[in-house]
């Protein structure tokens, strides 16, 4: 065996041949210093302007939604959690409503706020590590730190509230199966002024430090029209200027009656997402808040369950249900046989629509840029592939 | 004692130095980071983790050498070896301190004084440039030529600005010798500022800071080796001690790159307005001269480390537009402010 | 489709680099100096976002932590488990193997129901440890524990079996980490102390009525 021949790189993975003329490809390859999860990203480049970018993804499916049907509805929530992985609660929160929406279930009224309360908090989870991942893939690795630190305080309030601090297989069909710690005002007190200090300090590190701005601005802009089109949902589709957000729209349990203002960018370029992120941030603090304060005046011996069957059994019926999870509408379409295990779980990943309009993003832009754009979209493997 | 004699000990005090503070740095920025980041850094090899950057050293001499199959092997080992040589050669000039007088004989601190010391510095410079590239082209892979490449360019560009700053600062001066320079900066200047450099030359200052963060490759203009981009850029591929005298090679001119900003604008080992040749005995003035440049070199060098773990990096063409559109301009008209006034001695 | 042009506008300062990079410099130096001088002060914990793990294990795990798996005694040392095979039904990852045996006569002392468990194998390199085994037991008899240091150096190390899981359980009793089961929340429409749901609840006394939280598969 030659050296050339141990060194073949699979051509038949990418559809053309090397490419002849000024050309290259390169791959940035499933396992990167980029942290993203395992995606794949096959550029050609001249230089370093990248002319087409072909990502390829897969390499994390695990087959959730076929294992779903071998599994019980109840069964199938921690099988949720694995999907969006920084922001655990709000998946299993999707899931359940759309198995209660499909029942005809009415949620208790605390059992809502304690959702809502985890929601929040996921959400400022996952928008810290898709910050912080902007912040490393630029070059400035230390806001990350500082925002992890809070998000450890947020995997202490999981802990105390449910057993585990990542993938808390919170909440079960019908409800809550845990109530709020009881030292939840004390925890959050803290929590919320170590938020809004890392904040600050990430806000002063990185916004109007012109390095960070000449990489952030004007760096794959996109128009709203085209999200619209592609199926952006989320900050993503927020930074390119349309007010779009599901709480506000089709508001579900009690997101009505919070005060919080949605963010929008204008030119959803990475700027914009990563402002609009921040904003964010801020906004489900004051979320929490009120709903903490609507929490403390429950009677203590509320209800946090609604009276479900022993046996969870469906009527037989087909229903989409979604939320606005940190990363855009996550939605499940479950199709009942009203049977206990369901016939057919499929899950509308909001990665999937904003990934597919990845080479039309970074199509002129240099390699630098992709980097910045990938992290910028906050695709996160798990639920890509689910 | 014969002066080649002297010459040795010196050569050979200034290597084991060189070593020594480069060991040291990588030990002060992985505990530098991990201070800043709120977190604690090595702390299990020895006390603070002191022995650390000895247990890296071990680590990187006994680790399998691995070559690539595809990559030009007497390129693959040239690669480190012409990143690593110029950056120990470029010690010969350096100052370390004022003189010390041993057994009656005046010795200077510096292991030799030739008269185009800063020149000699750039050219050597250069010569690093074909370390990275050679390195990046021989590992065969798409990542190191990526990370050549910007390497290259950035070094080239970059070396302009470093020059234009390095030439107003010659042309106050009116002398290439490091020692000179050093001298000249004694006193007081407009009667209550001392006699540094950076109060004459403040543009050129900033101008040669940024340049030096350029030749030295750290954030912000770690491009040729950004690792969330191009994995490691151009040493990819390496591993072992070639790797070890990349490594090394990049804290070594960081610790040239500190010595010629402390003489060029900070007064070498001056103490401001205190002139310690009359207070203390002539072996202890060398030892003084030589702390207080150390001290001096080891500030800027935790400015390196510093701006390292807070800014973030710049994409190559920015880095370009900055060099080019930006820091040229600025060097030319430094140099045409130092020459108006020195032409109307000033 | 065309993108939109952007427009950029800097501030006089955001334009020089150098006034908000030396800001951004305060920031970092803040933080070096609070946690140099933190680390010097004597103690194991001194930075307090950092835990020198394998030495310093004070820190405090929620008692609610998920960890491995614990069979409960009761307060007359007597096994609770009836080897029902609730646990090993409720499993998403059907990592649980239990076999059932009937008590004989004179080992009232050491099971409390008419059968017990004579084999229970857990596979802890699949279970994802979710809690609904302990969630689906009638008698509260498997609880998952506090432990969660389970690396093994092969896969057999990483199964546990009844032994070792009424070892935790002693354990986590010496070590006062010994929750009591989790109450049940409360039902809508339903009187206090009502009954479980879907994933059930566990039982608060021992021998109380049979709760078929069922998790038939087709």
């Amino acid at each position: 065996m030659t050296a050339e021949s141990q060194c073949r790189i699979y051509p038949e993975a990418i559809n053309e041949p090397e490419p002849s003329g000024d050309y290259v490809h390169i791959n940035i390859g499933p396992s990167h210093p980029a942290m993203h999860g395992t995606l794949r990203i096959i550029t050609t480049t001249d230089g370093e302007s990248v002319i087409n970018a072909e990502p390829e993804i897969g390499y994390l499916h695990r087959g959730v939604e076929k294992l779903g049907e071998n599994l019980n509805y109840t069964q199938f929530i921690p099988l949720t959690d694995r999907l969006n992985y920084c922001s655990a609660a709000a998946n299993n929160v999707a899931y359940e409503m759309t198995v209660e929406k499909l029942m005809g279930l009415e949620v208790p009224e605390k059992a809502q706020l304690i959702r809502i309360i985890l929601m929040e908090l996921a959400r400022i989870a996952d928008h810290q590590v898709c910050v912080g991942i902007l912040g490393v893939d630029l070059g400035a690795f230390t806001p990350f730190l500082y925002l992890f630190i809070q998000r450890e305080e947020i995997y202490e309030i999981f802990e105390k509230t449910n057993g585990t601090r990542l993938t808390n297989t919170f909440g079960r069909i019908g409800g809550v199966d845990t109530d709020l710690p009881e030292d939840f005002g004390p925890m959050w007190n803290k929590l919320r002024d170590g938020i809004r200090k890392a904040n600050d300090e990430t806000d002063r590190l990185l916004t109007h430090n012109r390095i960070f701005m000449d990489r952030a601005i004007g760096v794959t802009p996109f128009s709203a029209e085209d999200a619209l089109n592609w199926g952006f949902t989320g900050p993503c589709l927020r930074a390119c200027g349309v007010k779009r957000d599901l709480r506000r729209d089709e508001p579900y349990y009690m997101y009505d009656s919070f005060q919080f203002k949605i963010p929008t960018g204008e030119n959803g370029d990475v700027f914009d997402r990563y402002m609009v992120r921040m904003i964010e941030m801020e906004e489900s603090v004051k979320i929490i808040d009120q709903a903490y304060e609507m929490y403390r005046q429950m009677p203590e011996d509320a209800p946090l369950m609604a009276r479900v069957p022993k046996i969870i059994k469906p009527p037989a019926g087909e229903v989409y249900h979604a939320i606005e999870s940190p990363n855009g509408e996550l939605g499940f379409f479950i199709k009942s046989d009203g049977t206990s295990n369901p016939y057919r779980i499929k899950i509308r990943p909001p990665c999937y629509m904003i990934y597919q309009a990845f080479p039309e993003l970074v199509q002129g832009e240099m390699i630098a840029d992709l980097i910045a754009c990938l992290s910028s979209l906050n695709i996160i493997a798990g639920e890509l592939d689910r | 004692m014969p002066d080649w004699k002297i010459a040795i000990i010196k050569v050979v005090f200034i290597w084991c130095w060189t070593l020594i503070v480069a060991v040291i740095m990588t030990w002060v920025e992985r505990r530098g980071a991990a201070m800043i980041q709120d977190r604690l850094g090595p702390n299990r090899a020895g006390p603070f983790g002191l022995l650390q950057p000895l247990a890296d050293g071990i680590k990187l001499f006994t680790k399998e050498d691995i070559v690539p199959a595809r990559a030009q092997k007497y390129l693959f080992t040239l690669g480190p070896v012409m990143f690593a040589l110029p950056a120990f050669s470029a010690y010969a000039v350096m100052p370390f301190g004022d003189k010390i007088t041993l057994g009656g004989k005046e010795i200077i601190l510096q292991i030799s004084d030739v008269s185009i010391g800063i020149l000699y510095v750039v050219a050597l410079g250069s010569i690093a440039v074909y370390g990275m590239i050679i390195g990046g082209w021989s590992s065969n892979n798409k990542f190191s030529i990526l990370g050549g490449l910007r390497s290259t360019a950035q070094l080239i560009s970059y070396e302009v600005p470093w020059g234009l700053a390095i030439l107003a600062a010659v042309m106050l001066y009116g002398t290439f010798s490091m020692r000179e320079v050093s001298l000249a900066q004694q006193g007081t200047f407009l009667g209550f500022l001392p006699n540094w450099g950076i109060f004459k030359q403040p543009l050129g200052f900033i101008l040669f800071i940024v340049a030096a963060y350029c030749e030295a490759n750290r954030v912000p203009f770690d491009l040729p080796e950004a690792e969330s981009e191009i994995v490691a850029g151009y040493h990819t591929a390496y591993g072992s001690m070639r790797l070890g005298l990349y490594l090394f090679g990049e804290y070594i001119n960081l610790y040239t790159l500190s010595a010629i900003i402390v003489t060029l604008y900070f007064g070498s080992w001056h103490l401001p307005y205190v002139d310690m040749s009359t207070f203390l005995g002539p072996i202890s003035y060398g030892i003084a001269t030589f702390l207080v440049f150390f001290l001096k070199v080891a500030f800027f060098l935790w400015l390196f480390v510093w701006v390292r773990w807070t800014v973030p990096r710049f994409r190559y063409d920015q880095v370009m537009g900055l060099g080019w559109k930006t820091l040229i301009p600025i060097g030319l008209f430094n140099l045409f402010i130092t020459a108006l006034f020195i032409q109307l001695s000033i | 489709m065309s993108k939109p042009a952007v427009k950029k506008s800097y501030t006089f300062q955001d334009r020089i680099y150098l006034y908000e990079i030396i800001k951004g410099l305060g920031i970092t130096i803040r933080h070096f100096l609070a946690n140099v001088r933190a680390s010097l002060r004597p103690g194991p914990h001194t930075i307090p976002t950092t835990w020198q793990y394998p030495e310093d294990r004070t820190r405090e795990i929620s008692p609610l932590f998920r960890g491995a798996h614990m069979l409960i005694l009761d307060d007359q040392g007597r096994e609770k488990c009836v080897g029902c095979g609730m646990c090993a039904r409720g499993c998403p990852a059907k990592c649980i193997t239990v076999k059932r045996g009937k008590r004989k006569e004179g080992q009232e002392d050491r099971y409390v129901g008419k059968t017990y468990c004579t084999e229970f194998h857990i596979d802890l390199l699949r279970c994802i440890f979710c809690g609904y085994c302990e969630d689906s037991c009638p008698k509260g008899a498997i609880m998952l524990g506090p432990e969660f240091e389970l690396a093994g150096y092969s896969r057999d190390d990483c199964q546990l079996f009844k032994d070792g899981m009424l070892t935790n359980f002693h354990r986590a009793m010496e070590e006062g980490k010994l929750r009591p089961p989790r109450k049940p929340v409360k039902v809508e429409g339903a009187a206090p102390g009502g009954s479980g749901t879907g994933a059930g609840s566990s039982s608060k006394s021992p021998g109380g009525p049979d709760k078929q939280a069922d998790k038939t598969q087709q």
